[in-house]
């Protein structure tokens, strides 16, 4: 009979249960493209991370040099640095050093690749994919002397077909991104000729070697694109032995901060500057914060439209059916079942609001990622029941305040017949 | 020798700025009478009726009905003693609009206790109105009106029925209808009150009470018991 009263109700009020709905709709609209946006953003923030496996990148510092006349600016020149081979054990000197996973590092260059049947100009890759570093000068006495490091212990979530390079003195295997294999036409055993050319066009000097490749890489990111060899291969190759461009550090760091670790390397190896992983993205998660801030305001300002439509259209609500309520009362209805109707009726314009402002959520959520982040949003479909939870929440908080007033109703005063 | 339904003593009511619309009325209505209150309008009449049947309390005074003393009873256990003991008819019918006459009558069972279709068909039946059952308020004439409010009344089986001018919208027939099938209720055994200003109406009932200026200024038997 609950159901039969309520709906027959609703029905012949639908005119101003739509304004409650339009506005629960708005707040849970709203709040539905806050949250898809927020979650999806910070999703593929995190998946840039776990691209990165590392969370420290060290680089050399580089000098920048200004060029150009008194009064006439031409810009800068940024010499190439790099870092001594030799100086990487001190990465595990630091007081954190326990904390630090792995590292391994990268020297690239781009050289000429041929396959059986294709030519490419390519980045190769020269790491260590599991070697022993030994410590020359440990933080503490009881410190180990060697450590085992390299890219398999940095970058535990890459996916390699075939096998990894495993010999620190293995100079014919080589590992090729996904996209590699694919362009060059290669797979697992297959052979490539990789040959380099100092300053491009340097031709007579330039140094070649054959390698089988072994493993097939696939990461998402830029590795997909790479040729990966042991270090001292693309060190003799380019002339640069003994140096690295970049060093990628695993630091496990779960309630530590992170860039103590930074600084701690920058201490160690004087000239060089460890980044987090975080700061590289940290314009994307500048955006979102700020962009978060924003629709946190908006979404209050839109619940507490919704708090208030809801609760003006509730009120009026009660005041056209003051004699309804005390009939109900003369009937012998207690406190508890009219509170129940109108909670009732609060929870179903709050379920249909939640629904079509979640429906509108996801448009908004994609008009936000393409105009914002230039990206396309995806609604993860859990914000459903949330959506609809928020607006039962906000709908039924909205009717209090008409639900009392209708407690009120004295029905001998609005049932008189005079 | 009838019980006593409803005794009041010393019943006073004054609203809020102080007018005084009962004054010390005491009165004892037998179980099973028809008792009609008449008087003027702004005698009181209503004002009794309405504490009569727990829908106000009085300022002062005590009422008991069928032994319960009811003053000072709070809200909800007023309400759920009302709902076990009492049927209300009124002037203007209050028939839920959206609701069939079928339904009207099934809101009452589910206030009261729980919905029974077969009994609220009966009820309806008893009033004569079971071929208009799935008809609207709106499709029913002011008589058939009055009596589905009359069905909503009884399907709860009160024993005292109290009537706020019942035929005060109706032509004469419809009038007469109603007030035959009130009659036939109290020769099954239910307490009547009725509140009317019609002196011919108030005739059909066994006693008469008159309310002026919210006291009783009379008190007659119009019919041997």
């Amino acid at each position: 009979m609950l159901m039969r009263i309520l709906g027959k109700s609703l029905a012949r009020r639908r005119g101003r249960i739509a304004i409650a709905i339009v506005s629960v709709v708005m707040g849970a609209a709203v709040a539905t493209a806050l949250m898809a946006v927020s979650m999806d953003i910070e999703e593929q923030v995190s998946a840039e991370f776990r691209q990165y496996g590392a969370n420290l990148i060290v680089v050399p510092q580089s000098d920048t040099i200004d060029v150009g006349f008194p009064g006439v600016d031409f810009g800068s020149v940024t010499e190439q640095g790099y870092i001594e081979e030799a100086d990487l054990w001190k990465i595990k000197r630091i007081s954190w050093r326990n904390n630090v996973l792995g590292f391994a590092p990268f020297l690239y260059q781009v050289v000429s690749a041929k396959s059986a049947s294709a030519t490419s100009n390519l980045v190769m890759a020269g790491t260590y994919f599991e070697r022993d570093v030994a410590i020359e000068d440990t933080y503490a006495p009881e410190d180990p002397g060697v450590v085992t490091t390299g890219i398999s212990y940095i970058n535990p979530l890459w996916r390699a077909k075939g096998k990894w390079i495993e010999a620190p003195d293995d100079e014919a295997s080589a590992m090729v991104g996904t996209e590699v294999a694919s362009k060059m036409n290669v797979g697992i055993g297959d052979m490539m000729t990789l040959t380099y050319i100092p300053n491009g066009d340097d031709r007579a000097n330039s140094t070649s070697c054959d390698v089988t490749i072994v493993g097939i890489v696939e990461t998402g990111g830029n590795e997909d694109n790479q040729v990966f060899v042991n270090l001292q291969v693309a060190q003799g190759m380019s002339g640069r032995e003994g140096k690295v461009h970049t060093v990628q550090v695993s630091a496990l760091c779960t309630g530590c901060p992170v860039d103590t670790f930074a600084q701690e390397i920058e201490g160690e190896i004087d000239y060089v500057e460890a980044r987090t992983v975080k700061q590289l993205v940290s314009a994307e998660m500048a955006t979102l914060e700020n962009f978060e801030a924003m629709m946190a305001m908006v979404t209050v300002v839109a619940m507490a439209a919704s708090i208030l439509g809801v609760t003006t259209t509730m009120t009026t609500s009660v005041i056209e059916r003051r004699k309804e309520i005390g009939l109900m009362k003369s009937l012998g209805a207690e406190r508890g079942r009219i509170t129940t109707l109108f909670l009732i009726e609060a929870a179903v314009i709050g379920v249909i609001g939640g629904i079509i402002g979640f429906l509108v959520g996801v448009f908004l959520a994609r008009m936000i990622g393409l105009s914002v982040f230039d990206t396309a949003v995806a609604t993860n479909i859990i914000l459903l029941p949330v959506a609809i939870g928020v607006s039962v929440a906000v709908a039924v908080l909205a009717s209090i305040p008409p639900v009392r007033r209708a407690m009120q109703v004295e029905p001998a005063v609005v049932l008189r017949g005079e | 020798m009838s019980d006593v339904a409803i005794s009041t003593s010393g019943v006073r009511k004054v609203y809020d700025g102080g007018t005084v619309a009962l004054d010390g009325v005491s009165i004892d209505l037998m179980d099973g009478e028809w008792t009609s209150i008449v008087g003027p309008s702004g005698s009181g009449k209503t004002t009794l009726l309405n504490i009569l049947s727990c829908l106000d309390s009085p300022t002062d005074g005590q009422v008991d009905i069928e032994g319960t003393a009811v003053t000072g009873m709070r809200q909800d256990r007023l309400t759920r003693f009302r709902k076990e003991h009492i049927g209300l008819v009124f002037q203007q019918y209050h028939l839920v609009s959206y609701l069939t006459a079928l339904e009207n009558v099934m809101m009452a069972q589910y206030f009261h206790s729980k919905v029974d279709g077969a009994a609220a068909e009966a009820a309806l039946e008893e009033v004569g109105l079971g071929h208009r059952k799935l008809h609207l308020p709106s499709q029913l004439s002011g008589g058939e009106q009055q009596r589905v409010c009359i069905a909503r009344a009884l399907v709860n089986e009160p024993s005292i029925l109290l009537a706020d001018e019942p035929t005060g919208n109706l032509d004469q027939e419809n009038g007469r209808n109603v007030l035959e099938l009130i009659g036939k209720l109290q020769e099954q055994g239910m307490t009547v009150i009725m509140v009317t200003h019609n002196p011919d109406i108030a005739a059909m009932g066994d006693r008469t009470i008159e309310i002026i200026d919210g006291k009783v200024s009379s008190d007659h038997r119009t019919k041997d018991v």
